[in-house]
Order: structure tokens, then sequence, then C-alpha cells
């Protein structure tokens, strides 16, 4: 299929300052777990999306001192001479590419906690960091601020020896240049504090700088924040932004546009269970109206449709992707051959911010398993070797995110016939019904991006409605079988806080409930006063609670962490969940653990004081307690033996996803994407080992 | 008893097509074959109701074709057919006369009891083959069939034929008959690899038609509709909108 031409606004090449953009596709700024210490993970992902199409792919936000130091989370870093070569491969392999590389030049201020360099970070006035708690930095004098601005210069030095095409002054997300700008960061009475002119001094001074000392050979990019939601203390649009924006136009060759402070920025990083698609066009279309330069601002865009129509509305010129690009590196290239419906959408879920929030693991995506495995385990999105045991026929047991990646894979790497079993109508497995929680719409894109990929492979059918016990997969005729059946909810209350079962927990009374019976299985809730009990942590607990109370229960959420699903926090999406729980008045109680279930009641217990009892008013109770893989059938194949199913024609028994180990949905479908990339290793049930970047020292042999 | 379900490979076209130079046909890199949808069920009852006679009996799957037909007669031979007839047939008029003769020149030396067709083809969509086929072999022929009950004792087939309104037509026919399958009628199985495999085993007989059958059906031309011109939007309020509409009405009418 021919590309649409209303779409050909989004390849028109464009101007940033000295440099030419070759189309509208712009990887911003976005971490990935790899910095300047993992310089070849570094370039070969960044690199995927110059060959996917991206203009421009920029580093995460890149330290210019050790000042500002933000380990246990991973920045690129531009401190010295061996960060300027380490990061020089990227722009080399970027440019091998024809795409722009940007680096976003970051001084953290009073949110650097400095745990690896232990410096003091400097901010424009002494307040605690309200996001990396117990920070404290050093308030600036002038030769404070004159220091810290000669870092800029040399840091952006030393960015345009390391190639970058786009330097970025980096303000958004509340960093130094914009906690000048803001009250909130801001109580000097000096000339750097006070009246909007006094606030703007110091970034405006920075880019005068940058721009002075890199200026004729990089364009000079500011990612600004044009509304914190904090109210009068926050940077506000057009008290603050817009006028920024004004004052510097000329001295900056691309406005890169968001929304935000640090401490919610899930805010501009929107998670879709609260936020569409483009939801920062309102703020980005105001800055287009002042400016004279090109803009470019991200909203999780996906849709050719919405990207060319924000750019013909006049409200972005280039459109800016982090979590788009990660799920599909080659959405550009897709979009240009009008290979839409191949597009791997992102589905907002934020597990790849959540490992930058978590500090240290790479970035992983749920829809894209070969993020962050470029480098280190050589897989490309888009391309499959041939597997050399391409001969086999393989019989996938189970179609939920692991079956359904592993089958598709096997089928890309050319198997001769792949049957992806599934008891149900529909493949999708546990993605079937987690979409039908409370605004998980989106996520349902990991079954159907799958499901129209298997049905272009002519090697891979579909076999629903069919539930095969082990002599059926034994008789099937297959060389090689891989179990995909999945995990349930535990139905006796077994859980990790007390590792055992909760006395009174049966899931097949009529009071007792499990989140499967409720989202499948059509049990009815009785009564009107639930009691969940989340020993999870993620976002089961809390979407169920979300779900019964809008449905008009009375619902009382017990944990027995010290905050309900904190891993929510990770994905930004825990500010906004607890503000909608709040306004449902779901009674939240945490380090609170069940102690018994009984009709009508149940009994808690505060687990820093077991003595200390609650009892419950409870019609029903729901258990979130635990998963436990659904193992059955492919013990029972394992245990007849090698030989057995030798003699039937097996030479391959595998399990993958929640059958091994109950995970969350990115991890299951890189288990069913690892094991079909390494189908025809020697011992596919082992991962073969990565590349790891790392300095080697060399042994001093006697 | 016997029963014989004709089938056909259906073109499934890509996202792409190209035709053939002389503009009469796509050409055969720009599709893919596989077993039409309504043969599919027209296999799967043949199978299930050999199955209620006790698993007695033959199924015989047949098709006209070249190479790429086969397609076809193995999955059904993977679903548990018996054996496989392809006619080769070289003439280039692929009307539903034509077929419909060569099908029958084919099935006469059988002597079925009973003869499955699919309602229609995908890629085609004549709906005809049946029919001619029924004209050829002399056989009466019951068209749509959502259901069949067929007792081999007395040799009659009581047949539920779907029309339009949910109702249904309930016809009893003497057998041997033509029996035009629609689908849901039944779900066909998946043949698991050990069955496949062994469908790949088993050998496909290839017999020629003798050809005659004359129609006056030709194919003159094939091509891409032009586009055609794109739908008036019309904005404003329900009034306003309203009164366009009556107005263009009254334009197309004048």
């Amino acid at each position: 299929m021919a590309r649409d031409p209303k779409h050909d606004v989004l390849f028109e090449p464009i101007r940033i300052g000295p440099k030419t953009l070759r189309n509208r596709f712009y990887q911003v700024p976005h971490c990935n777990g790899a910095g300047s210490e993992k310089p070849n993970a570094q370039a070969w992902n960044r690199a995927m999306r110059a060959e996917g199409g991206w203009g421009a792919s920029c580093t995460e936000y890149c330290s210019i001192h050790p000042e500002s130091d933000d380990t246990m989370r991973i920045s690129a870093r531009l401190w010295d001479e061996d960060d300027v070569r380490n990061l020089s491969l990227m722009c080399d392999k970027l440019h091998e590419h024809g795409a722009l590389a940007g680096v976003e030049l970051w001084y953290g201020g009073a949110h650097a906690p400095c745990m690896e360099s232990r410096c003091v970070p400097r901010a424009p006035s002494q307040l605690p960091s309200d996001f990396e708690h117990l920070t404290y930095p050093k308030e600036m004098d002038k030769d404070d601020i004159r220091e810290v601005q000669g870092f800029y210069v040399a840091a952006a030095r030393r960015a345009r020896s390391a190639g970058f095409d786009i330097v970025y002054v980096y303000g958004s997300h509340s960093y130094l240049p914009q906690q000048f700008l803001t009250p909130f960061y801001n109580k000097r009475t000096d000339e750097y504090g006070g009246s909007f002119e006094n606030r703007a001094r110091f970034w405006r001074e920075t880019i005068e700088q940058v721009r002075e000392a890199v200026g004729d050979d990089c364009a000079i990019a500011v990612r600004i924040s044009t509304d914190m939601f904090m109210g009068e203390i926050g940077t506000q649009l057009e008290r603050d932004a817009l006028p920024f924006v004004e004052l510097v136009d000329n001295l900056v060759d691309l406005w890169d546009v968001n929304v935000s402070g640090i401490s919610e920025w899930g805010e501009d990083a929107t998670p879709s269970r609260f936020y569409e698609s483009g939801r920062q066009l309102p703020w980005q279309g105001r800055v287009k109206q002042v400016t004279k330069k090109p803009v470019v601002g991200v909203g999780r865009f996906t849709s050719a449709d919405v990207m060319a129509e924000a750019i013909r509305s006049g409200k972005l010129d280039i459109i800016g992707a982090c979590r788009p690009s990660i799920s599909d590196p080659f959405l550009p290239t897709k979009i240009s051959e009008g290979r839409y419906d191949d597009i791997r959408e992102c589905i907002g879920c934020n597990i790849c911010v959540s490992r930058w929030e978590i500090g240290g693991p790479p970035a992983v995506c749920t829809q894209n398993a070969t993020f962050m495995e470029e480098y280190r385990r050589g897989w490309h999105p888009e391309k499959f070797t041939k597997a050399e045991n391409a001969d086999n026929d393989v019989l996938v047991v189970g179609a939920g995110p692991a079956g359904m990646e592993c089958a598709m894979i096997l089928g890309k790497r050319g198997m001769r016939r792949v049957h992806l079993l599934e008891a149900e109508k529909e493949m999708g497995g546990i993605m079937r019904w987690i979409p039908l929680l409370p605004g998980l719409g989106e996520w349902a894109r990991v079954v159907n991006y799958r499901k129209i990929q298997i049905d272009k492979l002519k090697n891979v059918e579909l076999i629903p409605s069919t539930r095969a016990d082990a002599n059926a997969v034994l008789k099937y005729g297959a060389e090689i079988v891989v179990i995909a059946t999945g995990a349930y909810w535990a139905t006796n209350g077994l859980n990790g806080a007390t590792s055992e079962p909760i006395p009174g927990a049966d899931a097949s009374l009529p009071h007792v409930l499990t989140p499967e019976q409720i989202m499948v299985g059509g049990k009815e809730i009785p009564g009107e006063r639930v009691v969940i009990l989340d020993n999870d942590g993620y976002f089961m607990g809390v979407s169920l609670a979300e779900k019964l109370a809008t449905e008009g229960k009375q619902v009382t959420l017990l944990t027995h962490l010290g905050e309900v699903a904190p891993y929510m926090k990770f994905t930004l999406e825990l500010p906004n969940m607890l503000r909608k729980l709040h306004s449902l008045h779901v009674n939240i109680v945490t380090h609170a653990m069940l102690q018994s279930i009984e009709p009508g009641r149940a009994v808690s217990y505060h687990v820093f004081d077991p003595e200390h009892l609650t009892e419950w008013d409870a019609d029903a109770v729901v258990l979130i307690t635990q998963r436990r893989s659904n193992e059955a059938l492919y013990r029972e194949l394992k245990d007849l033996g090698t030989d057995a199913l030798r003699s039937e024609g097996i030479i391959g028994l595998y399990r993958i996803g929640d059958c091994l180990a109950p995970r969350m949905v990115a991890d299951c479908v890189f288990d069913g994407h690892r094991l079909a990339r390494e189908i025809d290793s020697p011992d596919p049930a082992v991962p073969k080992p990565f590349l790891r970047d790392r300095k080697v020292i060399e042994l001093l042999r006697a | 008893m016997k029963i014989v379900v004709c089938v056909k490979h259906v073109a499934v076209l890509g996202d792409e097509i190209r035709f053939t130079t002389d503009e009469r046909d796509v050409d055969e890199d720009y599709y893919d074959r596989t077993l039409n949808e309504w043969d599919a069920c027209a296999a799967e009852e043949a199978l299930r109701i050999r199955e209620r006679l006790g698993g007695e009996g033959e199924v015989l799957v047949v098709t006209v074709g070249g190479p790429s037909a086969d397609v076809a007669l193995q999955r059904c031979l993977a679903m548990g057919a018996d054996r496989a007839v392809r006619i080769s047939f070289d003439q280039t008029v692929h009307d539903p006369i034509a077929i419909g003769h060569a099908l029958s020149e084919a099935i006469v030396p059988e002597q079925p009891d009973l003869v499955l067709v699919g309602v229609q083809s995908s890629d085609s969509v004549q709906g005809s083959t049946g029919t001619a086929l029924a004209q050829f072999l002399d056989l009466p022929r019951v068209a749509v069939v959502k259901k069949v009950e067929y007792d081999h004792a007395t040799r009659r087939a009581t047949c539920h034929r779907e029309l339009e309104g949910g109702l249904v037509d309930v016809v009893e026919v003497d057998t041997p008959a033509v029996l035009a399958i629609q689908t849901g009628i039944n779900e066909p199985r998946y043949p698991t690899f050990r069955a496949i495999k062994d469908a790949e085993r088993k050998e496909i007989s290839l017999v020629s038609a003798a050809g005659g059958a004359v129609s006056g059906y030709h194919v003159r031309r094939m091509f891409v509709p032009p586009k055609p011109e794109g739908a008036e939007m019309l904005d404003g309020g329900p009034a306003d909108v309203a009164r366009r509409i009556a107005e263009i009405v009254k334009e197309r009418l004048a």
C-alpha cells in the first residue's frame, strides 16, 4: 500500500539553525539506562531509531559536571574527554543513517543526589528537593552562577567535539535553568530572583553563552515546561513560559515544549490510563503562536493522522516522540511505506519510564522486546534470520502475550509451521481482559498488533477454542512444543507476605473472589461492602478498587505494604490513581494484612503490631495476593521423560511467560521473543549470554 | 456410503495487486491460495455425516485446476478426507458452467450418495458452480444449507435452508443430490501437524477433463475502478444540515 498523501507533510525536511532535519520525526531526549558508561548499548539503541527513519535522536539528560550526578538513576555524562569518546560512537552511528544527533545538557540542582560523585549540587535557593528527598543544595552566589554557566559552556564544547548536531540547554522537569525561572525553587532577592526578567536571567545568559561557544556549528535547543500545574508558585504559561520564549527566541533554534515539573512528571510522560495522545498540544500550540523558530513536542503520537493534523493545524512543526519510538523504532519508515497496520503502537503503560525511576536497569518495553537488546543480544526489531531448525513444526500452547509473541517471531524466523493453540475463541490470554479494567483500553494493542502480524504470516495458524491435554500435545506431531498456559490468581489467599494461605480464603465460596472470577467468570459480587486485599502492589488492586467503587460498592483497599500500588509510582500513574480513588471514597489502609475471612466479616492486623486487630464488615473479599503458574500441562509432559517425548517426535519442550513464573506483561513478551530468537541455539531453554558494556582489566601475569 | 466434496483453492489478495498483461486476471505473484471457507464447511459436514453413520464410507474431495490447487485438497485430506482428485483443466475459460462440467465428468464414475459444495467462493463469488454441476449430473440440488440430516436407510436428506429474516425452509430431498453448504453450519476442524504430515503422504489422483462445455462467458477486462469523488461533508447545526440535504435531493431529482 502506498502512503496516504495527507501524510506527506511528515516527510518534508526542515531547518533547525545550521542543521537540516530530513523529516518531521524526532526522538526527543529520553532515558534508556545506557548513559555514557554503556556506550555500545547507547549507540546501538539510538541508531536503531535512525535506521527506522527518525530524523533525529537524542541522548537522555546528559550531566555537564559531577555536581549534577543523578546516581542511582542513569544519565548520560559529558564530564571529560573519555565521555566525549564514548558518546561520539552514538553520533557516528546516527550520522551513518542520515539522522541528527542531539544532546540534552543537564544540571539538576537540588534534584541530583550526587551519590556517586559525593559533590554538593548548587541551586537558586537552599530548599531540599521535592523529588529526591534528603538532597539539599548549596545556594548559589554570583561566583557559583558564573562557574555553573562555565560548566554548560565546557560541556557544550565537548558535545560539539563528540559530533552532536543539536545541543540543549535543558530546563523542563524542574532542572536548574527552570528552577531559576520558577518561584517554587527561586526565592532570591538579587537580580536572579523576583521579577520575570530576573528569574529569566540565568537561563537567558546560559543560552547566550552556549550559543556563543558552539552556535555556529550546532543547533541550540531549549526544552521548556510551559506549565507546572502548581498554581502561582510554579511555572505558568502566560506569565513565564511565553514571555521567556519571546525573550530568547532569537538565541534558540528549536523549542522542545512540554508541561509538568519533576515531582509529577507523569503529566508529561502521560500514562494511557489517564491521558490520550496529543494531550500537550494546547500548550505547544501557544508556543507556536509566539515563536519564529520550529517547535517540537511529544504527545505519545502513534497515529499518522494525528501527527499530520498537529502539523497542519499549526500546533507543532516536528513530531517529538519518546515512547512511540521505543515501541516502534521503525514507525517513520512504516508510515512512509504506507504499512500502517505494521506499526507497533505504544500502549502507554510506562514500564519504560519505570526502569529509570527505579534507577539502574536498562529500559524495557511491553510492545518491543528488542528495546535495549540491539547491542547486547544483537536483536533487530524488524529483521529475523531464518532458524537453522526451520524445518521443524512448532506447537505453541496458549495465545497470551508470551505465546503470541513467540509464535509471531517463530513465524518471522521461517519455521515450517507454527500452530498457536488457544482454549478461548480469540487470542490474547490475560490481555483479553486486563484492557477491560478502567483506563487500560489501549493495552489491548498488545493483542491487536500480534493478531494482525500473525494473520499475515502464512506459516503461523491460530487454532482457537481448543484445549489440549498432555496426550493431545504428545500426538500432535510437533517437533518443538512451547507451553505458554499463563497463570492464575491464588484462590486461597496464598501470598508472599506470610507465605501461607489466609484462613477462610476460598474462592469457591460466594463471598470470596479473584480478579479472573470478576473480569472473566461473571461471578457476582455479593452485597455492598467489599474488602480488597492487595499484596501485589501493581495495577490489579487499585484497578479493581476503581471499578467496584465506580459500580457503587463501598470499597476498602488493604495492603500489607506501606503504600498502595508502589510500582505505579515508577510508572508515574500513582498520583492520579490516588486522586481517583480518593474521589471515589475508596478507603485505603496500609500496613494491614488479613488474618481471617468469614461470611460478612474479615479481620486484619497491623503488620508492625500483630496484636492490633481491625474488624471489617465485608460482604465480599477480593484476593489479590499472588499468582501461580498454570504448569500442570508442562509438568505432565516433562514428567513423561525425554524418551517418551522423542518417541512421538518431540525434540524440544519449553515453557515461557507466566507459565514459567508470573511476571509483568513486558517480561512475558520478552520471554516469548527470547525463546523464538534462540530456538536454534544449543539449549534454547537457557538464554544465551549477552554482551556487557564494561571495562575488563588487563591481568598482570608473572 | 460415498460423499464427494467439491472444493476450490481461492485467491487471497495481498495489500497490493497487479493484473496480468492481458488485463484479464490478477497476476498470481500477488496472491496466495487457500481452501475456500464455504468448502471447508462442506468438507467438515461430509466428515460429520460419515461420523454420524459410524465412520463407514468414503469422503472424496475433488477440485479443478493446476498444481496450485493441491493446497485445498491437502487441507481436506488433513481434516480427514480419504481421497483427493484434481482435474487438470487447460481451458482458459473458468466460468461456473465449464467448471461444473469438468467436475461432473470426474464425479459420475464415483456414483456418490451425496455431493457437497460450498454456496460460493470467496474470490469470484459466482455462487453458481454447484447449480451447474447439479444440472450436468442431473441431480436435485438444495441451496444455502445450514443443517443436514441424512438418513442412509431411506436415502433421504432433510436440509434446513437459511432464508431472509431468520426464516428456515426445511427441505426433504432424495439422494444422490447436490447440497450447497453455507458457512456457520459447523466449525471446520483444525488439523494437527500429524494429520497434515499424513495428508502430505497421501496421493492426489490426477484426471484430465475432456472439456467441451461451452458457455458465452468470458472475462473482458479486470481493473481497479477509479476512486469516486469524496463525500461532501456538511457543516453546521442540524437545521442547516437538513436544509442543505433537502436542497441536494431537489437538485438531483430535477
